[in-house]
Parts: structure tokens; C-alpha cells; sequence
């Protein structure tokens, strides 16, 4: 009556892992957000882009490969040491000073490219490290405030969806006040409240506006498992409820909230883009694509558009990649495959 | 000569279906069978036999992105070859000269059209009928398949009839255009025995009436027995054996066949231990070889482990601005359950009685009522209180394939009840006890790293078995345990549940639709209706002298086999 | 159905006091003092007092809050802070302009994705279907800024096509010549999310068994598509489109604050950046009451096309 079963069967991660890998598309878009992810480690610890704020080009300087504008050329030569004036009254001070300044290593007034990368901004700082630092934040927010949002979720919709009666009457008259309100006024006006400006701000109102999402997913999916027999069953053999809720039902329910997990990440980032070119995001002096956005739209009238192509295509291409590899984690976790 | 052409005619008929880019699977591995004119058959098969696979490929259902048909196959219908036509021209046959009805009436029909709407359908597709004409014939083919007041049931919803109604409805569909060949894929198995017996005769009177012929589909060989004229078995997508209805069941030539007559619990006998597949393929059993019986009965000097009285349930439904209407589920229900022996619990669907067996383990609360174990009140306890007694009164569900934990290995699922209630000194012997476990019941060492959707449906029920076993429970509800599994897979299972009990003497609350099967298991019967008990006796005396009308009904309504 | 409606009106009390309560204490209380705000840089201590007994913030919370519940119910919030226009009239005016772009973008572009998610329906599984989803995403990718940036610049300010911004008198050429633009950009950007949702939608009913059972009848595949599927598909349809309108009004405020067009949303902005309190407040207010009707109106619908249901 014995029957003979071949080798040991993987759980769902390991089975997950396996359909993604046969995925090309999944692979590629994961190799792009690990790339991203990796400019942002780079950019935090300051290796790469932690001098973004150095007016390193002539203001407005084009990209590479288009070529420099000879109409700003002739700011980018340094000016020619105007020869001692006699009339002068600072002339010897000021020869004092630059002599000082050469003793301690400043080159008089370093050259100013005429051409970057990827172009310069109005006060010649390098489009292409604003890009990355600019990423940085906005890959960030997008990150925590998503993990926030999701673990309030989660820890919410678990206990309301598993115990029902009271404590669901009170998780759904939070949700229901939180949901009645759109999201984007909900920010705003918290924005508007909150005077201070700052990543932790944005983190926290998104974060904090954000678990409603996850919050109803989870809390349908605890009222679904909670009535399966594999539960009951667990309760029949005397599991309590504590447990049925945490070793039984949450390991069913994992893949749900990694997914709106990733669904979140997108859509913050987003939001972080919106609220910073509004001006109610980072404050001033910190850079996200979204205040890059901001100056490009006075700058594409001028015809300068490489601002605006940088913060667009780097926020395109990394949500793009997201955004594929979500929907290719969503169909390898699939259960119903089982 | 033409009068024998047979209506179709099916020769090497391969299906496989794409998993993923390089595997396929075969479903159907080069069947051949032919329906004549005017008849009645029977394709019967198990789960996995390629039956359905078979019907759905006549009538052109197959999925178009997944399937592959192989070169070769041929499907004639009346002298015509389908395979190769377009799918238009296929679908002009479909409703109009082959049609299907299907398992499951509720989700096969459109849940937001009218009854009558979707009949009418047909009529104005195949046979250009208007509006008025349309409506008209429906109305008259809902009085023919029995729809009680059909002039307004015309314009009603799915949701609005019961299931029986439904499938006449889909019925009334399918034969609206006289078609020449009704498909039926188990129209009645998901319906309650007494239904299914007036969906059977319905279609035997309309396969008479129209002169159509049937190619009836189902995993129950005992069904066919009074409606078909040939039967064809299959498994495993291979034909077994094909003749006429009374030689296959009478005398049949193939071993599997004989294996699918007798594996089933009969009304008339009741061995130690049924015959599996194994040893009639084997040839260790044959008809002839009379198998030592069991008698079974409650005796007087039994002693009473539980003694349930006035077990009440009700649910709450909404009603109204502010208001709650009762739905008493469970209507004082009494017995008593004597170590070792076994009370069988049979109704159909709706009549309580899977909500005794949840109320008794406290699944759900009772809302009246006494459960008397060891002199103390179950029902009555605090939850710490009755947290002792949990393990020695256990349950193993319906569906195999919901009640273990999908993340869980098989090994998780067994050591969990040791360490909730303790039970072995450490990890290591519980590790132990768990191996020695899955020997018992039939399952090999690996599978304790396994998780369970490695294994099929009787595999699980199994582990589930098993998973109980940890706790060496006094009393196992048995709550519709084997009704999900095929009759070669049951058998083994009810042979198991035998033994054990056997073994350890415990006692069990068997729930079940299934009668032949609760017969044989049980050592009394409780027939349950809407909530209260109609009837309770041994069962020997239950089955030779039903004395309520509800349980004559019932056990007029199993099909006999031959 | 009259016994459904009553108790979800009763339901929604505790909602909307909720949403009070959540008001005020945000404005009340996280958000700082106000009057400092409005007395100006240079504003001396006297001043500062008057503008606190003027706007009441003087009083005990409880009377506070009496005097915001009574705002509510009586439609007045006194006037802006920044403008001095009385609240109730921005409120008035401003819902104009901004349905009459947001009217036609929510038609449009829900008959747009039901026609292209049944499209797609027939070509499911094939490479254009997932060709079609990669170009949803990578639509959908990009910021909604830059789509207005880009149109903006190109089809108004380059091409001339459309007025850059602006808005005028009359309603009939507000819709013709303000509103194209701002109509254009918002179908472009929801095309792709609607897309998706509704083909996912459709999708889950061509799986379904009622679909095999009309191929079984015979019925061509159009057939099947368009007329019982859709009518299945649409339940969901109509019960995203109508829980989502309130939203909307909110949502186009990026596209009123860039076509300069008067609306709700822009409103918004401008009270934000100017931290002009009341006008926040009373939009708030509002714009949670009518979801809370909406999704009420979404459910009757519900019931109305799906005769599965039935509101007890």
C-alpha cells in the first residue's frame, strides 16, 4: 500500500524562485532595480554624488553629445586676471587674498565646463549626479513609507479580519474615516498642517495615510483563511489564537502583502515626485526628481530639455522595471497554480 | 449498411495539454469508442481518466491555447469528420445538433440573465425564432423538463431556483433545438440523492421521447446501472472495456472494471474489509470468494462515552432596518455514542448535520444543549477548561485539499498537536512517533519533508488521519471524510479508519450523504432532515425497515447497480 | 431597499463625525497656531490677540468644535484668509469648471477602456495582448507631470493647437476650447491604468464556467464577448467608476493648477500654499460626505445590475 514520491518538494518561496528565474523579462527588471538600488547605497554613503551641489559647468551647459552652446562659451573661460589698476584702493588687499588662497590650494577660479554628461541646470550643477542623488531620495521615501504603510496594514488588517466583533467595528471606522477622504487631500492637508518640511515628514504622512490599502486586502484574506478547514483544524487540535493567526494564517497570506508591498513602492515614489515639484515635499537644498521636474518646466521654455529628459526617463525606466518584476513576483507566487 | 452507422464514432483519439514551454501532459492516450443511434451510453472513469477531457474535445470545448491534438485522431459525427473543421463551423453544431450540460448548474449558467432569456437564446440563434416564438417554445420546454410554474419561473434568475431547478433549466438549453446527441458530464453529482434520481429519470424519458442519444459521464459505475444501454470504462486515458450495459456489469472482463464494482460498500454485505483495487487487479479477490462479515450494532452492555442531549444551533441572519431572523441550523438532536462503535449521521444537503459534528468540537457554539463526556459537560466548559479535552476528541474534514496548511511540511503538520498538548519527552521522540505515524498509514518516510500539495486527494486524507493519530483521540468525527475521493482511493481509506478502530478502540461520528457507504461503517444510523432527527436505529434495521417516509425517500433513491 | 438606505445613513454618522474629529485636531491642534500667520511678519502682540479672539481660538476646544460642526451644517465657514472670499462661494464657483473637465474624462475614458479591454479579451494569452500590458506599464511609468510638461510645451506652446491656459465666461467654450487639452492629457494618462483594471476584470469572466456553456449553445465568440461577458464585467466596472468620482475631483488638481483652470482641485493647492485653513477644512469635509454618498450610491447600483444580490 506504500507508494513512492521523488524528491523533496520545495515550499512556495523556492517555487517562486524558480518560475522567476525561467522569466527573462522578470530577471532584466530585477537586474535594473537592484542597479538602482545599488545608486542609492552609493549616493547615501557619499561615495558617488555627494558633490552634486558644486557648480561644476557653465549655467544651462548641454549634454555631451549635443555639443557645447557657443552662446555660453565665453562664460566658461575664466576671466582674465584684470591687470592692477592703479586707481585701485583694494588692488593690494586683494592680491593679499589670492596670494593667501594659492598658499592654501584653492586654484584661482577653476575652469567651468562647457559640456557634462548629461548637461547642467541653471547653476551649472551636474544633471547626472542631481539624478542620481535625486534618486536617492525619491527610491527612499518610496521604500520606507511603503514599508510602513504596509506593516500598519498588515498587523491591522490581521487582527481585525481574525477576531472580528469589536476591535473590526473599530479598525473599519478608521478605515472608512481614512477612506473617505481621497489620498492626495489627505496629504495635502497634512502637509499643510505639519510646518516642518523634511524625508521624515513626506515618510511619515505617506506612510500614515497609506495603510488602508494593504489594510483591506489582508483583513479579507484573514476573514477568508479563518474559515478554511486547515484552520479550523489548527484550532481543533488546540492550536491558540495567537498562533493560528501568526504560524498559520500569516505564512498563506505573506505573498499578498509583498506584492502590495511593491505596488506601494511605485506609487509613492510618485507621489514623492508630485508632492516635491508642489513644493511641499523635501524642503530646499535637497534635491528628488520631483524638484528636478520643477525647475525643468521654466527651463524647457527656454529650450533647454536635457533636465527634464534625465528626471523623466530615470523615473520611468526604475518604475518600469518595478512594475515588471511586481507583476512577474504576483504570477510566480500565484497559489492558485496549486 | 447505413441504419448501423453509429451516431459517432471516436478512433485514436490523443489529447495532450501544454504545461509550460517544454513539458505537455497526455490526458487522453488514443481512445477509441462509438455511440450508435438512439442509445444511452455510459463513459465511465475516475479522476484523471480523461472522460471528460473526451466529451469536451466532441464538442470542441478544449482550451485552444493549451491543447494539442494529435495527428491522427478522428471524431465522426454522423459520417462527418470534426477535427480539422473551423471553429465556426464547429460551433454551428454546437446546441443545435450536439449539445452539453454540465456538474455545477449554478455557475453554468449566466448569473445576470433571465432563465428564460438563455433559453431563448438558443431558439434564436439556431432556429431564427423571434421573440414571441422563442418565448413561447421555452415555456414549453420548461414545463417539460418539470419546472413548476413555468410562466413565472420564465423570467427569473439562477439565483432564484435551487439546484435541481437549475439543471432542468440547463437541461430545457440543451435540448430546445432536438439535438441528436445530449452530452451529460455528471449532471448529478453535485446534487442530493433524492434530486439526482428525478434528474436521471428526466433524461431517460426526454432520450426516449426525441429519440436522441445520451453519452452519459460519470466516476460512478453503480449510477448507470438503470439508464444505460452500453457502458464504456476508462482510466488513466486509456478504454478498459466497452460492451453492452449488462455484460459490463454482470460480467465484466476487464480487472479494473470488476475492481470499480467491488471496492464499493454494497447494501447487502458488509466484509471486515473491503476489497481494493490492488487485490482485484492482483486477482487476490474475485466475486466468487466469500469475504468473512461484520456485524455491527449498538448491544446493551455498551458503555456510553458521550451522551448528547437537546444539541441545538442557530445562525443570525439580517433582516429588516434593525431586526435578526433566526436560522436554527441544528434542532435538538440526542444520542449517544458507546466506546468502539460508531454512529453514522445521514442527510443531504442543508439538514444539520455537518454542524453537529463542528458544534460537538466547539467550531462553533452551540446555542442549546448538553454533551455529556466522563460525566462533564462539554459544551458547558470554559475554553481553559475544555482545552484538555481537545485532544481526545479530533475531526477530519470534507476537502483533503483544505485542511492541511499548504506552507506547512508534513512533518510540521505532525509534530504541532505533540508540542501543543505535549505529548513525548523531546523533539526527537515526538520526530519518532511521527515517522512510526505515517508507516501506519500507509505513507512513505520522505513524506514527512513533503508539503502537501505533493500528494493526492486519499494521500492527504491520510495525513490528516495521521495528524489526529498524535493525539490518540478517544473520539473522531468523521465529517464527510471520504465523499470527496475516488471509489478505489475510499475504499482503502475506510479500510484504514477500520483498523484503527480496531486498534484503539476509539469511537466515531461518521457524516456522510453516501448511504451504502454509512451502512457499512456504522453500528447505528441517525437520518437527519432540516435540522432534527427523523429517525435513528441499528443500522441492519435501519436499511431492512425504514420507518419514516424521509428515510424511505432516501433509500429509494440509491441507484442500484446492475 | 427604503430600510437599506436608512441604516447605511445611520451607518455613516459615526464616519463623518469621525472625519470632524480627524479635521479638527489636525488644524486645531497638530497645526500650529494660526494667527501668527495671518498678523504678518511685523505684527505686534495686540494684533496677534485680536486675530485669535476673531477667528475664537480663545475658547475651550469643546466650543471649538461646537462652532465647526455648526460651520458644517450651515454651509458657512466665514471667509477665506488669504482672499477674504467667502468659503461657501469658492466652493460654489469652483465646482463648475472643474466637472465640466472632469464630466467628459471620466465618460471617455470609461468607454474607452471597456472597448479596449474587450479587445484585448479576444487576443488574450497572445504577444500583442502582452505587448499591449508592457506598453501599459511603461505608460503608466511615467510621471503625469511629464506628460503635461511635454503636451503643454508641444501642443499649446509650440504648435499652437491649444491654448496654453486660461479659462472663460462661457460654458461652451470653456468645454471646446479651454478643456481639450487638460481632457486629452488626463485620457492619455488613464488610459493605461484603466486598461489594466479592466482587462482583468473581463478576463476573470471569460474564465468563467457560464462562458463555456455559450460556446456549448453555439454562440459566435463576439457574441459571447460582448454581450455576456460585458454584462457580467460591467458590475465591477460601474462599482470602480462610481466609488472613484469623488477622487477625481481631487485628483485633477495638477491638471487645473497648469491649465490655470478655476476648479476644486487648484483651489486646494493655492489653500495649502497659503495654509489658508478654512478653505482646506471645508473641502475636506465635503469631499469625504460625498464619497461617503457615493460609494452608498455605488452599492445601489450594485444591486441594481447584479441580480445575485440582494440589500437587506
Amino acid at each position: 500500500m506504500t507508494q513512492t514520491i521523488e524528491n523533496a518538494s520545495p515550499g512556495l518561496w523556492a517555487l517562486a524562485w524558480r518560475r522567476l528565474r525561467a522569466d527573462r523579462i522578470a530577471m532584466a527588471s530585477l537586474a535594473v532595480v537592484l542597479l538602482f538600488l545599488l545608486s542609492v547605497l552609493l549616493s547615501a554613503t557619499g561615495l558617488v554624488a555627494a558633490d552634486w551641489e558644486d557648480e561644476v559647468a557653465v549655467n544651462y551647459a548641454p549634454p555631451t553629445f549635443v555639443g557645447p552652446d557657443p552662446a555660453l562659451a565665453a562664460l566658461g573661460r575664466p576671466s582674465a586676471p584684470t591687470p592692477p589698476n592703479a586707481f585701485d584702493p583694494l588692488a593690494a588687499d586683494i592680491a593679499g587674498l589670492k596670494a593667501e588662497l594659492a598658499r592654501h590650494g584653492h586654484a584661482a577660479q577653476a575652469v567651468k565646463a562647457a559640456t557634462l554628461p548629461f548637461g547642467a541646470d541653471k547653476w551649472g550643477h551636474d544633471i547626472v549626479k542631481k539624478t542620481i542623488k535625486g534618486g536617492q531620495t525619491s527610491i527612499v521615501v518610496g521604500l520606507i513609507a511603503a514599508l510602513v504603510a504596509v506593516a500598519l496594514g498588515t498587523l491591522f488588517g490581521a487582527v481585525s479580519g481574525f477576531y472580528g466583533g469589536k476591535v473590526d467595528d473599530l479598525f473599519n471606522w478608521f478605515y472608512s474615516i481614512f477612506t473617505s477622504i481621497p489620498s492626495i487631500l489627505m496629504i495635502l492637508t497634512v502637509a499643510a498642517v505639519l510646518q516642518t518640511k523634511g524625508v521624515l515628514t513626506i515618510v511619515l504622512i505617506l506612510g500614515l495615510t497609506g495603510w488602508t490599502g494593504p489594510y483591506r486586502l489582508i483583513r479579507a484574506e484573514y476573514i477568508k483563511h479563518k474559515a478554511r478547514e486547515y484552520v479550523m483544524a489548527a484550532d481543533a487540535i488546540g492550536a491558540s489564537g495567537w498562533r493560528r493567526m501568526f504560524s498559520h494564517i500569516l505564512p498563506n497570506v505573506s505573498h499578498v502583502a509583498l506584492v502590495q508591498m511593491s505596488i506601494l513602492v511605485v506609487g509613492f515614489i510618485k507621489a514623492e515626485v508630485i508632492l516635491s515639484f508642489l513644493g511641499f515635499g523635501v524642503p530646499v537644498g535637497v534635491v528628488s526628481w520631483g524638484s528636478m521636474l520643477n525647475e525643468a518646466q521654466n527651463e524647457l521654455i527656454l529650450g533647454k530639455w536635457w533636465q527634464l529628459a534625465a528626471a523623466a526617463s530615470a523615473m520611468a525606466l526604475l518604475v518600469t522595471a518595478f512594475s515588471l518584476f511586481a507583476d512577474a513576483l504576483r504570477d510566480a507566487l500565484d497559489p492558485k497554480l496549486k | 449498411m447505413t441504419f448501423d452507422q453509429p451516431l459517432l464514432e471516436v478512433r485514436d483519439l490523443r489529447v495532450s495539454f501544454r504545461i509550460d514551454k517544454k513539458r505537455s501532459f497526455e490526458a487522453v492516450k488514443g481512445i477509441s469508442f462509438s455511440l450508435p443511434k438512439n442509445a444511452t451510453v455510459a463513459l465511465v472513469g475516475e479522476s484523471g481518466s480523461g472522460k471528460s477531457v473526451s466529451s469536451l474535445a466532441v464538442m470542441g470545448l478544449l482550451p485552444v491555447e493549451t491543447t494539442i491534438m494529435h495527428e491522427g485522431s478522428s471524431i465522426r459525427f454522423d459520417g462527418r469528420e470534426l477535427l480539422g473543421q473551423s471553429i465556426e463551423a464547429r460551433r454551428k453544431l454546437c446546441g443545435k445538433d450536439i449539445a452539453m450540460i454540465f456538474q455545477e448548474p449554478m455557475s453554468s449558467l449566466n448569473p445576470v440573465f433571465t432563465v428564460g432569456f438563455q433559453i431563448g437564446e438558443v431558439l434564436r440563434q439556431h432556429l431564427g425564432m423571434d421573440k414571441r416564438q422563442a418565448r413561447a417554445r421555452t415555456l414549453e420546454l420548461l414545463d417539460e423538463v418539470g419546472i413548476p410554474d413555468p410562466a413565472n419561473k420564465i423570467d427569473a434568475y439562477p439565483s432564484q431556483m435551487s439546484g435541481g431547478q437549475q439543471q432542468r433549466v440547463m437541461i430545457a438549453m440543451a435540448i430546445a433545438c432536438e439535438p441528436r446527441l445530449l452530452i451529460a458530464d455528471e449532471p448529478t453529482t453535485a446534487l442530493d440523492v433524492t434530486i439526482q434520481k428525478q434528474i436521471m429519470e428526466l433524461i431517460a424519458r426526454l432520450q426516449k421521447k426525441h429519440q436522441m442519444s445520451v453519452l452519459f459521464i460519470t466516476h460512478d459505475l453503480g449510477l448507470v446501472g438503470e439508464i444505460a444501454d452500453r457502458v464504456i470504462v476508462m482510466r488513466h486515458g486509456e478504454v478498459r472495456e466497452e460492451g453492452d450495459a449488462a455484460q459490463v456489469l454482470g460480467q465484466p472482463r476487464d480487472a479494473y472494471t470488476r475492481a470499480l464494482l467491488h471496492c464499493r460498500p454494497r447494501l447487502d454485505e458488509r466484509p471486515v474489509r473491503l476489497p481494493v483495487i490492488d487485490d482485484v487487479l492482483s486477482g487476490r479477490y474475485s466475486p466468487e470468494i466469500v469475504l468473512p462479515q461484520r456485524s455491527r450494532g449498538y448491544a446493551p452492555a455498551d458503555d456510553n462515552l458521550l451522551v448528547v442531549e437537546g444539541l441545538q444551533k442557530s445562525f443570525w441572519l439580517r433582516e429588516g432596518l434593525f431586526g435578526k431572523r433566526e436560522f436554527k441550523a441544528v434542532k435538538d438532536v440526542s444520542f449517544t455514542l458507546p466506546r468502539g462503535k460508531t454512529l453514522g449521521v445521514v442527510g443531504e444537503s442543508g439538514s444539520g448535520k455537518t454542524t453537529v459534528g463542528l458544534t460537538l468540537l466547539r467550531l462553533h457554539r452551540a446555542s442549546g444543549g448538553s454533551a455529556l463526556f466522563e460525566g462533564r459537560d462539554l459544551l458547558a466548559m470554559s475554553d481553559r477548561e475544555y482545552q484538555a479535552y481537545k485532544r481526545r476528541i479530533q475531526i477530519i474534514f470534507q476537502n483533503p485539499y483544505a485542511s492541511l496548511n499548504p506552507r506547512f511540511t508534513v512533518g510540521q503538520i505532525l509534530l504541532e498537536p505533540m508540542r501543543i498538548h505535549r505529548i513525548g519527552a523531546n523533539d526527537a521522540e515526538r520526530v519518532e512517533h511521527a515517522h512510526y505515524l505515517l508507516r501506519r498509514v500507509g505513507l512513505p518516510e520522505q513524506a514527512f519533508h513533503r508539503y502537501p500539495h505533493e500528494f493526492s486527494g486519499g494521500q492527504r486524507q491520510r495525513i490528516a488521519i495521521a495528524r489526529c493519530l498524535t493525539m490518540k483521540p478517544e473520539i473522531l468525527v468523521c465529517d464527510e471524510s471520504v465523499s470527496a475521493l475516488d471509489v478505489s482511493v475510499q475504499a482503502q481509506v475506510l479500510n484504514l479508519l477500520q483498523d484503527l478502530q480496531d486498534e484503539y478502540r476509539m469511537s466515531y461520528i461518521f457524516i456522510s450523504h453516501d448511504l451504502s457507504v454509512v451502512k457499512y461503517i456504522s453500528d447505528r444510523v441517525m437520518v437527519m432532515h432540516h435540522g432534527s432527527v427523523v429517525e435513528m436505529a441499528d443500522s441492519d434495521e435501519l436499511y431492512r425497515n425504514p420507518r419514516h417516509p424521509y428515510t424511505q425517500t432516501l433509500l429509494n433513491a440509491i441507484p442500484r447497480g446492475a | 431597499m427604503v430600510a437599506y438606505i436608512l441604516r447605511r445613513l445611520w451607518q455613516m454618522l459615526p464616519t463623518m463625525a469621525g472625519v470632524v474629529v480627524l479635521v479638527f485636531v489636525l488644524f486645531n491642534w497638530v497645526g500650529g497656531d494660526p494667527s501668527y500667520l495671518l498678523a504678518g511678519k511685523m505684527a505686534d502682540a495686540q494684533a496677534i490677540a485680536n486675530i485669535r479672539t476673531q477667528l475664537g481660538l480663545d475658547q475651550p476646544w469643546y466650543v471649538q468644535l461646537g462652532i465647526f460642526v455648526k460651520q458644517i451644517l450651515t454651509f458657512d465657514f466665514g471667509n477665506a484668509w488669504s482672499t477674504g472670499e467667502p468659503v461657501s462661494h469658492i466652493l460654489s464657483t469652483r465646482l463648475g469648471p472643474s466637472l465640466t473637465v472632469l464630466v467628459p474624462l471620466t465618460v471617455l475614458e470609461t468607454l474607452i477602456g471597456i472597448a479596449l479591454a474587450l479587445a484585448i479579451a479576444f487576443v488574450r494569452g497572445s504577444l500583442t495582448d502582452r505587448l499591449v500590458m508592457i506598453a501599459c506599464t511603461v505608460g503608466m511609468s511615467i510621471s503625469i507631470l511629464v506628460y503635461i510638461i511635454v503636451f503643454q510645451y508641444g501642443l499649446a506652446y509650440k504648435l499652437g493647437l491649444f491654448p496654453v491656459q486660461g479659462w472663460g465666461d462661457h460654458f461652451l467654450e470653456n468645454l471646446l476650447r479651454y478643456a481639450t487639452l487638460p481632457i486629452l492629457i488626463g485620457l492619455t494618462v488613464s488610459v493605461a491604468p484603466t486598461l489594466r483594471l479592466f482587462r482583468s476584470f473581463v478576463l476573470d469572466e471569460v474564465g468563467q464556467d457560464y462562458v463555456r456553456t455559450a460556446r456549448a449553445k453555439g454562440l459566435s465568440e463576439r457574441r459571447i464577448v460582448w454581450v455576456h461577458v460585458l454584462r457580467n464585467a460591467a458590475i465591477p466596472i460601474i462599482t470602480y467608476v462610481m466609488a472613484n468620482l469623488p477622487a477625481l475631483l481631487i485628483g485633477a488638481f495638477l491638471l487645473e493648477r497648469f491649465f490655470g483652470i478655476p476648479g476644486i482641485g487648484r483651489e486646494v493647492i493655492l489653500a495649502v500654499e497659503r495654509s489658508d485653513f478654512p478653505v482646506i477644512k471645508a473641502i475636506t469635509v465635503y469631499v469625504a460626505a460625498a464619497t461617503m454618498v457615493f460609494n452608498l450610491l455605488a452599492d445601489l447600483m450594485y444591486q441594481a445590475v447584479d441580480p445575485r444580490v440582494q440589500l437587506k
